[in-house]
């Protein structure tokens, strides 16, 4: 027994030294590593776009290889002590709070081939002023938007008389949320365990804007002065009723992660008509579709067909103007409506300061980021792009919506200032509670709905004033 | 008169410690039941479960558990796993014995002070120590390797003396005293007398001392950046709960072994305790 | 053993403390012989007069070891640790500046080093003192006697050399570190600024912002009731299940422990997870009630303060009862069967033999238990991250009503980057918990009276 436990020992002791000698061999050349995010690495673009590069350069004495590491790893932590990523792919967001420690390089951003195709407002995600100057710290990629999906095969038989007030031969319950509100009303009625539209409610980043299309913001100037917090400013709290309004229409599992987890899932299977998700869950969106119509019978190609036919992505219907989205009204009156806002953010590529060889760093973004590169990411992950040129020859209708919000200010940029860390737990358990309500004790009035605004505002500047 | 009425007070003392123990079964059964019947889950996703149990069956899970590897390398994970875990039990054992022997039969000067600073220390919040842990295995190298989070691991074991001193408190004096007079050293009696004698706690403290590496994912996550040179805790908290079954697989494959050892020796563990001990 | 501890004034005491050691300094003094003033000059030298060249010899080398320290690094290190960095880093133009951080650590070894080498110089004085005395008078020792000595009779030197050096680095030199952020301004400036020694970013923060405070003092009170209670209940549970399994009329008792023990090797992470999807609002115990007729339960959600409790408890309980099980078994096993038989003879009944018998035993040993499970418990970060992580509640400032002082921690400092003042909250939960345990420990039996069952 002893003599075995040794040897085992020994075994394991002797396996671990080869391993990590073998693991210290040296690279050759210039090595450039790429964090890619995991849904890149899943579906097998990261492979194609390191062998393109890697094919590109191969004289050059460079390769690009995947950094390996936790798509959220913090550069801030692993950078200074040689650990990090060369060029690292991530949101607005996290990208930019990396500016204020200089962890990330500026980028001279006019050299570059998408410098005039990607419009300025993305490129603003980027932008922070460092020592009084302006500079550009991370190359736009895609543009993510939180987008409506639904099942056109679960629409009514009647949908064109009953759900087409307006003939324009969109069903009116994916084009106005009262229409939407009364349907799954309907739908909940008829059968409990189903749902018309479902959502977690509690997801900040869905579900902000709400507040966002009745004057809400997350900070001032332009998302830039985080002593101005105005999530609970304006007629806000008209979008803290619809969040309330909606749980009514849904039941506890709005007010945890169940529906995130199950979205697929149950969208699928037919217990939900309509979600709101961002564009990277649609392969996985399709894939389960697929496999449950083969379960009906269909053969493979047949039911990835029809379940790209089914699956129907489009921008977020309207809103009532006067918030209330319990009541129908008249929607062939333009001038009751008004377009949703939604936060989005932009997702792009930075390059590390602790880059080893930072030319070749932005020869990769370069590379990584050109018509061809970006067109063949849309198309192996359904993201839209933040080129203009990729988005004019696309096909897709999802695509040149989100696009198009882009500009007319539809789409609200997620802040990039390092404060946005503090927003997020406070506005999710502010929602939290008001869809709580919503579903269970329906207790709440608009004024109670402006006090928990209050509340989470006042929670993100205390956790502000710590830091201050 | 007297006897049946004991009788059947005693018939009904065990009909209650039987439903108690059933209950007490189910209860702790329950949840691994359910973990285990979800890994054979055909879907993936527990959502699509009929009320507690999945609809269909498949063993797809495992599966994909061991070959999809591109973005979670199971086995690579489960190998440094061992490694890391076999390494600190060794040296974590060793070191937390060596501790409770010394400050169960030994009077020195500084022993309170030493049994004072160990509870102490251990109120301080493990992970507050872990910035200050990070950086200095980043001077020392050690980012990425699993000798150095083997280390981390035994060095702060003998903090959790206590239990094993408990043990050795409970050793008579007396088989000391004889050794001694018969010319023993100390370090002979810690080898010779002390080690045979204290087999339970060693397999205890191997155990638990094997079983951590397993369920930490704080520290690994810290200092092991590279994906495949995760542990398996970090590996699987790292998958989308999307993907439950491969999570549950996972789960299940790596407490299996933990689950057998157990198995083994905990019959060591309980009955060995009094075996060689000589009675007053 | 036991000694009878006099109530003396402290100040008294401390006064007598240092009146007596400055005795003894003036008499080592008197005494001390050219031996001990060689080693004063050079360490080793002492014992080198003393023909003790082995000993000499190391004690030098040791000496040289440190002064190379320091001639190299030690020095900078050192003023370091008091500048905390004085040039700033710009990564964007290469130029590597000082990371306070990294100096802060080094400034700690730099002191841990100057602590050991006092440590050492003093062993060396004391020890060429002592054989110059004896010199002549009996055989100098060998350097061979003295490594036997070390393996007999001072052979817990030996043990605990290691031991005592794990702990020094991977639990006391992190545990000084955090304790010295406290008094920086770590957090709101981090690397590449330079971070600077300051009071007023952390323990300021906490006076200033009332919020924090209450925040503070109601996680502290939930903590303590947290630690308190479910260290008692899954300890008598745990107890209460060794001794069920140990009754005579049950039959197979191994496969009746089996259910237990299966729940202990599983990881606890996987099971907390699992049940965090199970009390979960679309998990499989609100389907079993919706399909039964019911209506969702939110077992966890923000209005649930005393449900999530609840189930915090159950959760905590299903993790650690079988363990204490296990343990409690085995010491039970242990209680000699003699005693059982005299109290019978006696005739003392089931329950008087358990009060008189089992009882004192079996807390007796599991003290350390009880007082490991109480720390476990107190800094038990597992069951709430897992079940209810990532909530606001209403009156706390980046907690729920459910975190314990770790998990809030755990958001200030990691998830947020407020170190200093996370820090400067540990500190003062640092400081309360280990005086109550400190209190709690030396009155219990297992301390006092260690030898009960010698």
């Amino acid at each position: 027994m002893k003599k075995l436990v040794a040897m085992i020992i020994v075994l394991i002791l002797a396996v671990s030294l080869c391993v990590s000698l073998v693991a210290c061999e040296k690279e050759k050349g210039i090595v450039i590593h790429v964090l890619e995010n995991d849904t890149a690495k899943k579906e097998g673009y990261l492979d194609v776009l390191l062998a393109a590069f890697n094919d590109k350069y191969k004289d050059q004495n460079v390769t690009a290889v995947d950094a390996n590491m936790d798509e959220y790893s913090d550069l801030e932590k692993d950078g200074p002590y040689g650990f990090g990523p060369d060029v690292l792919y991530q949101a607005n967001d996290i990208l930019m709070k990396y500016v204020e420690g200089k962890h990330i390089l500026p980028i001279n951003i006019q050299q570059l081939d998408c410098y005039k195709q990607v419009p300025q407002n993305a490129w603003d995600a980027y932008k922070a002023t460092v020592d009084g100057k302006t500079v550009y710290c991370g190359v736009p990629v895609n543009v993510q938007q939180p987008l409506l999906y639904y099942r056109k095969d679960m629409l009514p038989a009647n949908w064109q008389t009953e759900y087409d007030k307006n003939s324009n031969g969109i069903p009116d319950m994916v084009e106005f949320w009262t229409e939407m509100y009364a349907y799954s009303k309907n739908i909940r009625e008829q059968d409990s365990s189903k749902f018309g539209f479902a959502l977690n409610l509690t997801n900040e980043y869905f579900n902000s804007g709400f507040l966002f299309s009745y004057g809400a913001y997350v900070f001032g100037d332009n998302n830039t002065n985080d002593k101005d917090i105005g999530m609970n400013v304006g007629n806000a709290k008209l979008g803290g009723k619809i969040i309330w309004d909606l749980a009514g229409i849904m039941d506890l599992k709005c007010a945890d992660d169940s529906f995130t987890n199950s979205r697929t899932t149950m969208l699928a299977q037919g217990t939900i008509f309509a979600n709101i998700c961002t564009p990277d869950i649609t392969s996985q969106f399709l894939k389960e579709l697929a496999a449950e119509y083969k379960k009906q019978g269909l053969s493979e190609a047949e039911a990835v067909k029809k379940a790209n036919e089914n699956l129907v992505i489009t921008t977020l219907p309207k809103l009532p103007k006067d918030g209330d989205i319990t009541v129908r009204q008249d929607v062939t009156d333009e001038s009751l409506w008004i377009a949703q806002k939604t936060m989005g953010g932009i997702n792009g590529y930075g390059i590390s300061s602790y880059a080893k060889d930072r030319e070749w760093s932005l020869k990769f973004v370069e590379f990584a980021t050109s018509a061809e590169m970006i067109a063949k990411r849309q198309e192996m992950l359904g993201v839209v792009p933040a080129r203009a040129d990729v988005v004019a020859l696309s096909d897709n209708e999802a695509t040149k919506i989100t696009f198009s919000n882009l500009d007319d200010g539809t789409l609200v940029v997620m802040p990039s200032i390092s404060s946005v860390r503090t927003i997020w737990s406070p506005i999710s358990s502010c929602f939290k509670t008001i869809a709580t309500d919503g579903c269970k004790d329906k207790k709440f009035t608009i004024n109670d709905i402006q006090s928990e605004l209050d509340k989470m505002v006042q929670n993100i500047k205390n956790q502000l004033t710590i830091l201050q | 008169m007297k006897k049946p009425a004991m009788r059947s007070k005693k018939i009904a003392d065990c009909f209650l410690t039987y439903a108690i123990l059933v209950v007490v079964s189910m209860v702790f059964l329950f949840p691994i039941l359910w973990l285990v019947l979800s890994c054979f889950s055909a879907s993936g996703s527990i959502y699509s479960f009929n009320g507690f149990f999945p609809t269909e069956y498949s063993f797809d899970s495992f599966k994909t558990l061991f070959t999809d590897t591109v973005m979670y390398n199971y086995i690579s994970w489960f190998g440094y796993t061992l490694l890391v875990a076999v390494v600190s039990s060794v040296i974590g054992t060793l070191l937390v014995i060596l501790t409770a022997f010394t400050i169960s039969s030994f009077q020195f000067s500084g022993r309170k002070f030493l049994m004072k600073g160990a509870l102490v220390l251990g109120m301080f919040p493990s992970f507050m120590g872990m910035i200050a842990v990070y950086l200095l295995m980043t001077q020392f190298g050690f980012i990425n390797s699993h000798i150095g989070l083997a280390l981390i691991y035994a060095g702060g074991a003998p903090m959790g003396y206590l239990v094993q001193k408990g043990f050795f408190d409970t050793i008579p004096n007396s088989i000391y005293e004889a050794a001694r007079i018969d010319g023993a050293s100390n370090l002979h009696i810690f080898c010779k007398i002390t080690l045979p004698l204290s087999k339970p706690i060693i397999v205890y403290t191997l155990l638990t001392q094997f079983a951590w590496p397993w369920s930490d994912f704080v520290l690994p996550k810290l200092l092991l950046k590279d994906r495949d040179l995760w542990t398996v805790a970090v590996g699987l908290m790292s998958l989308p709960e999307t993907e439950f079954a491969r999570f549950a697989a996972g789960s299940v494959f790596i407490a299996v072994p933990i689950v057998i050892l157990y198995f083994f020796l905990s019959k060591y563990m309980i009955n060995g305790l009094s075996a060689g001990a000589v009675k007053e | 053993m036991d000694k009878t501890v006099k109530k003396q004034n402290i100040f008294v005491k401390t006064g007598n403390f240092f009146k007596k050691k400055f005795a003894d300094i003036k008499a080592f003094f008197k005494r001390a012989g050219r031996e001990t003033y060689a080693s004063m000059a050079l360490m080793g030298m002492g014992q080198i007069l003393n023909g003790q060249y082995i000993k000499g010899l190391v004690f030098f080398l040791l000496e040289a070891a440190f002064v190379a320290y320091f001639a190299t690094v030690g020095v900078a290190d050192f003023i370091g640790f008091f500048t905390l960095g004085t040039v700033k880093g710009d990564a964007w133009l290469g130029i590597e500046g000082d990371d306070s951080v990294i100096m802060l650590l080094r400034g700690i070894v730099a002191w841990f080093a100057i602590a050991i080498l006092v440590v050492l110089y003093f062993a060396n004085l004391k020890d060429a003192n002592k054989y110059a005395e004896i010199k002549g008078l009996k055989a100098m020792p060998s350097f061979k006697d003295d490594l036997t000595t070390l393996l007999n009779k001072n052979f817990y030197k030996v043990a605990l050399i290691l031991p005592i050096v794990g702990v020094l680095v991977f639990n006391v030199f992190p545990i000084v570190f955090m304790i010295l952020i406290a008094f920086t301004n770590y957090g709101t400036v981090v690397p590449p600024e330079l971070v600077d020694w300051s009071v007023k970013d952390s323990f300021g923060k906490l006076v200033a912002l009332g919020e924090l405070s209450q925040t503070f003092f109601k996680i502290l009170g939930w903590n303590l009731l947290w630690a308190v209670v479910s260290t008692f209940a899954n300890y008598f549970l745990g107890l209460g299940l060794a001794l069920l399994y140990n009754k005579k009329c049950v039959k197979g008792k191994a496969i009746w422990r089996a259910f237990p023990i299966l729940a202990y090797a599983v990881p606890g992470f996987i099971t907390l997870l699992a049940f965090k999807f199970m009390f979960s609002n679309g998990g499989p115990i609100n389907n079993m009630i919706v399909s039964n007729g019911g209506q969702i339960v939110d077992f966890l959600g923000v209005n649930s303060k005393w449900m999530a409790r609840g189930i915090g408890f159950f959760v905590n309980a299903w993790l650690s009862v079988p363990s204490i099980m296990l343990l409690a078994t085995g010491i039970l096993t242990n209680i000699n069967g003699d005693l059982y038989e005299a109290a019978k003879i006696d005739g003392a009944n089931k329950l008087v033999q358990f009060r008189k018998i089992t009882l004192p035993f079996v807390i007796f040993s599991t003290t350390p238990v009880l007082i490991s499970q109480f720390i476990g418990n107190f800094n038990n970060f597992g069951v709430f991250y897992f079940l209810r992580s990532g909530m606001v509640s209403d009156g706390y400032v980046a907690a729920s009503d459910t975190d314990l002082l770790i998990n809030w921690l755990y958001r200030l400092s990691i998830d947020n980057n407020y170190y200093a003042v996370g820090a400067a909250i540990s500190l003062i939960i640092f400081i309360i918990t280990s005086v109550l345990s400190l209190i709690v420990y030396v009155r219990s039996s297992s301390y006092k009276k260690e030898d009960t069952f010698r």
